[in-house]
């Protein structure tokens, strides 16, 4: 291979992979404290992406009950993704209070949460088509001001341009793993979260209010998802579905790095974008394939993941 | 105390089950450590020992729920090890679970009837088709899986919901559940637990009748010292993975290391 | 009558499917395991029919035979089973979540590989699937034996010996385990059965909607099966069947409740347009709330125990 195309590649393959990686993160906070997958979690990264679409001003096409509608707001694409993406926290917070914790308050079995976040992905995915209808919005080409259309990492003879769009996911998925690491690692919040992840009951003893962490918990996630959505939404363009594809590549993601894995998800996640970014223009049918064959592989090699501890059953 | 007596017949009975340099070790732990020991043909063998002793441990590993990191076991002239539960049920091994593990969602009788599974010959198509032998043998089965519910007086619950049974009552039904397997040993672990010393009392005299009624060996692990010491031929203790003692009630007793272990452990 | 079956022809057969592909998802479940392959196996079912019908087994008659649909279905669902069993070995030693997005992968696989195959008719799919019958409902001739025998079967089933099996691992798989079960055995049995039935009505949908493309087999369709169940109830075969026949027929109920020639009454219009565009709005807050406030499904066993009791009495 081509040693421009090789690093062009290589360069995508990371953007990607740092989105998948930040969006798998949501899931694994929220498995780590609560030991269930949130299947909501791609519907909160579509609505997050409609959010952010709609504060810059985005128009909504024809059918769906707010056709035609815009906001009569323009906001600058850095203020819009961030107030999305803070809407889609809420909507997160919302979904943690009415879905899931009256099930957790009953002790109900894990599948039954699982299901219910299945349910609230249904909702959430046909309200939007409700509304916006089903036909799909691509972000306005000015939203980055200034910023040239793609930035070149090669020299003038060998150019290896990457679109700026993939230069902004990276950055702020960098920016978003350093602050979420800090976070964990450094502050009370993180402590407690990662006491409530090992133990709730201990954690309770210890006077840490569960309730609260899981907001909390449910709020970050789901903020992130809101900025993945927005971010990956303004690259290609944004349907009531594409969260619910995405969310399956993200499971792909979170399995290959380990459930409950911090590492393990933005090393999953790098690892399933670059992949697919590899994968031969031939072959780009089955790209989507891929990230499933490997987690189906893995699962069976070793379910624990690349960096997840073995669950051990007690006898 | 006539300690010889025990002894003869320990030299004179059949081994039925043998536990050569059995080990197993969890991470840096090891919960069983180099034990060996022979249990004979329709004896009841204690097993006791401090929390933490092994105990447990050793039953997985009779029963293949784990597997020995080394060490040998031999049932009936037998290799074991690296068989799966199922295939150890089958042979004729059965056993109980400290912390009770019956189909919980299931009736009593069925969970007795669960227990013939083995004995139960017919398969899918006889089976839904209700062509015989199935109708002949679901018949049987339910018969003498009421039967031992009878045993273990628990005939008038046999249709409630095992996890609705009283405490004493689930431990008797895993005992059934057990013997419906025909086995020619049966593990118990902790039968007594949770029991009033009434209960206990009844129980010993139970396990002593269905050894001698169904010719069983039986292996026991028991908390309550008196019950031990009344019911089983032989006591093996354990203390930290290793077998400090092994002999009757009067000699293991009388053991400095298992004085020491026990007054150690307090 | 006539005009009844005329007009609702098409939505009675899609309930009896429903309700099978609901006991496909069940029987798995038997053994407690959540398996979400039951579209995977459904669109691979419907492909060979639908290759079949329109590669293999040319006719002159203007009407399919049915015959040769009764060996379409028996194909898929042989080819389903041994697919199953190769996928099961490995995939059922994986547990609870584990298993389920495994099964999602599978699921996924397939998708795609039948995007980009020939055969399958890439994204396009297989047009044309001719038709054994000249009415919808005609379709009932093969799918309520079919769902009659399914029913039977699983009846049958949770008797004997094969079915207490199931019903112990789903319990405890340890105990059952050391009380002589080889669960490896059952579960994968239990995952082939379902393979099989899935595969069976995906033959049988391929004709019915005359057109078959990778939609059939997605992460919805899994969602869908999966509320029959849950919904309607997971410890009983009455439960999925029930299950797959009020959810299918749901969102119909809902167009039909929003249309005043239907029942006569003129709903707001704004209630009227939600009943008919947002009815997949309702339907996953039905499965939210049956969740929270049903956990068990709408049909349970106690409530024929309970019956009994009283009658004894």
């Amino acid at each position: 291979m081509d040693i421009t195309l090789f690093l062009q590649q290589f360069l995508n393959g990371l953007s990607i992979g740092s989105a998948y990686a930040i969006f798998a993160l949501g899931y694994t906070l929220i498995f780590s404290i609560l030991g269930i997958i949130n299947f909501a979690h791609g519907a909160i990264f579509t609505l997050g992406a409609y959010f952010t679409y709609a504060l810059i001003g985005g128009a909504f096409g024809f059918s769906g009950l707010l056709a035609n509608a815009a906001l009569p707001v323009q906001l600058p694409f850095a203020l819009a993704l961030i107030l999305g993406s803070t809407l889609a926290g809420f909507v997160g917070v919302a979904v943690e209070r009415f879905a899931f914790r009256p099930l957790r308050r009953k002790g109900s079995d894990s599948l039954l949460t699982v299901v219910s976040s299945l349910g609230v992905a249904v909702v959430i995915v046909n309200v939007i088509q409700y509304l916006v209808g089903a036909e799909s919005y691509t972000f306005p080409a000015n939203i980055y001001g200034n910023l040239p259309a793609s930035f070149n990492f090669g020299t003038v003879e060998k150019p290896v341009p990457i679109r700026s769009i993939q230069v902004v996911i990276f950055c702020v998925s960098v920016t978003i793993l350093t602050i979420l690491t800090y976070l964990i690692n450094r502050t009370k919040y993180g402590k407690a979260m990662q006491a409530v992840a090992e133990d709730s009951t201990t954690a309770s003893l210890l006077g840490i209010n569960s309730d609260r962490f899981i907001v909390w918990t449910f709020f970050i996630s789901s903020f992130i998802a809101g900025l993945a959505g927005s971010l990956v939404g303004s690259s290609v363009s944004i349907r009531p579905t594409f969260g619910i594809e995405f969310g399956l590549k993200g499971l792909a993601v979170i399995v290959l790095g380990g459930l409950g894995s911090i590492p393990g998800a933005v090393l999953g996640g790098f690892v399933i974008g670059l992949v697919e970014a590899f994968v031969p223009a031939d072959y780009s049918g089955y790209k989507d394939a891929v990230a499933f064959g490997i987690l189906f592989m893995m699962l069976l090699i070793r379910p624990q993941g690349l960096l997840g501890r073995r669950f051990v059953q007690k006898v | 105390m006539t300690p010889q007596t025990t002894n003869n017949l320990a030299f004179n009975a059949s081994p039925i089950l043998e536990a050569k340099y059995l080990t197993r070790s969890f991470g840096g732990l090891v919960a069983v450590n180099k034990v060996s020991f022979v249990v004979n043909n329709n004896e009841i063998f204690g097993l006791i020992g401090p929390n933490g002793a092994g105990k447990t441990t050793l039953f997985n590993l009779i029963t293949g729920l784990i597997q020995p990191s080394s060490g040998q076991l031999i049932y009936k002239g037998d290799k074991i090890i690296k068989l799966r539960p199922h295939q150890i049920a089958a042979k004729g091994i059965a056993r109980t679970f400290q912390n009770i593990r019956l189909f919980g969602e299931l009736s009593a009788l069925e969970n007795v009837i669960i227990g013939r599974h083995i004995h139960i010959k017919s398969g899918v198509f006889n089976g839904v088709l209700n062509i015989p032998p199935a109708p002949i043998e679901e018949l049987k089965t339910k018969h003498k899986a009421l039967e031992l519910l009878d045993l273990v007086g628990l005939s008038d619950r046999a249709f409630e919901k095992a996890q609705n049974l009283s405490y004493g009552d689930q431990r008797r039904l895993e005992i059934a559940r057990a013997l419906a397997l025909e086995p020619q040993i049966i593990l118990l672990d902790e039968p007594a637990a949770g029991m009033n010393p009434n209960e206990k009392q009844y129980l010993s005299t139970f396990i002593r009748q269905i050894c001698t009624q169904f010719n069983l060996t039986i292996i026991l692990i028991e908390h309550h010292v008196p019950l031990v010491m009344g019911l089983c031929d032989r006591i093996a203790v354990l203390n930290f993975g290793k077998l400090i003692a092994l002999g009757n009630p009067a000699e293991v007793r009388s053991d400095p290391a298992v004085i020491e272990a026990y007054l150690g452990a307090e | 009558m006539a005009g009844f079956f005329a007009t609702y022809g098409n939505l009675i057969v899609l309930m009896v499917l429903g309700a099978m592909l609901g006991l496909s998802l069940y029987l798995p479940l038997m053994t407690g395991q959540l398996s979400l392959a039951s579209p995977g196996f459904y669109a691979l079912g419907g492909y060979i029919a639908a290759i079949l019908s329109t590669k293999v087994f040319i006719t002159n008659s203007s009407l399919f035979p049915i015959p040769l649909l009764l060996l379409e279905m028996l194909i898929a669902g042989a080819v389903c089973g041994l697919l199953g069993i190769l996928v099961g070995i490995p995939a059922l030693r994986l547990r609870g979540i584990y298993l389920a997005i495994a099964t999602i992968a599978f699921v996924e696989v397939l998708r795609v590989i039948s995007l980009n195959l020939d055969i399958t008719g890439g994204a396009v799919g297989i047009f044309g699937i001719p038709q054994p019958f000249q009415t919808a409902i005609e379709y009932l001739w093969i799918a309520v034996p079919l769902l009659i025998i399914s029913m039977f079967f699983l009846y049958r089933l949770e008797r004997i010996r094969v079915g207490r099996a199931f019903a112990a691992i789903r319990e405890d798989e340890l105990a059952a385990d050391a009380m002589g079960i080889n669960p490896t055995y059952y579960k994968v049995l239990a995952f082939t059965l379902g393979a099989i039935l899935a595969g069976i009505v995906g033959a049988i949908s391929a004709h019915f909607l005359n057109t078959w493309n990778a939609r059939q087999g997605t992460f919805d369709a899994s969602i869908i099966y999966l509320t029959f169940v849950l919904i309607g109830g997971s410890k009983t075969f009455l439960g999925p069947v029930l299950g797959g026949m009020v959810f299918t027929a749901l969102p119909e109920m809902l167009r039909a409740i929003a249309d005043p020639e239907i029942t006569g009454l003129q709903l707001p219009t704004a209630i009227a347009q939600f009943l008919q565009d947002g009815r997949l709005i309702i339907f996953g807050l039905l499965i939210v709330i049956g969740t929270i406030f049903f956990p068990q499904g709408l049909v349970t066993p106690d409530l024929f125990k309970r019956r009994r009791v009283r009658n004894n009495k």
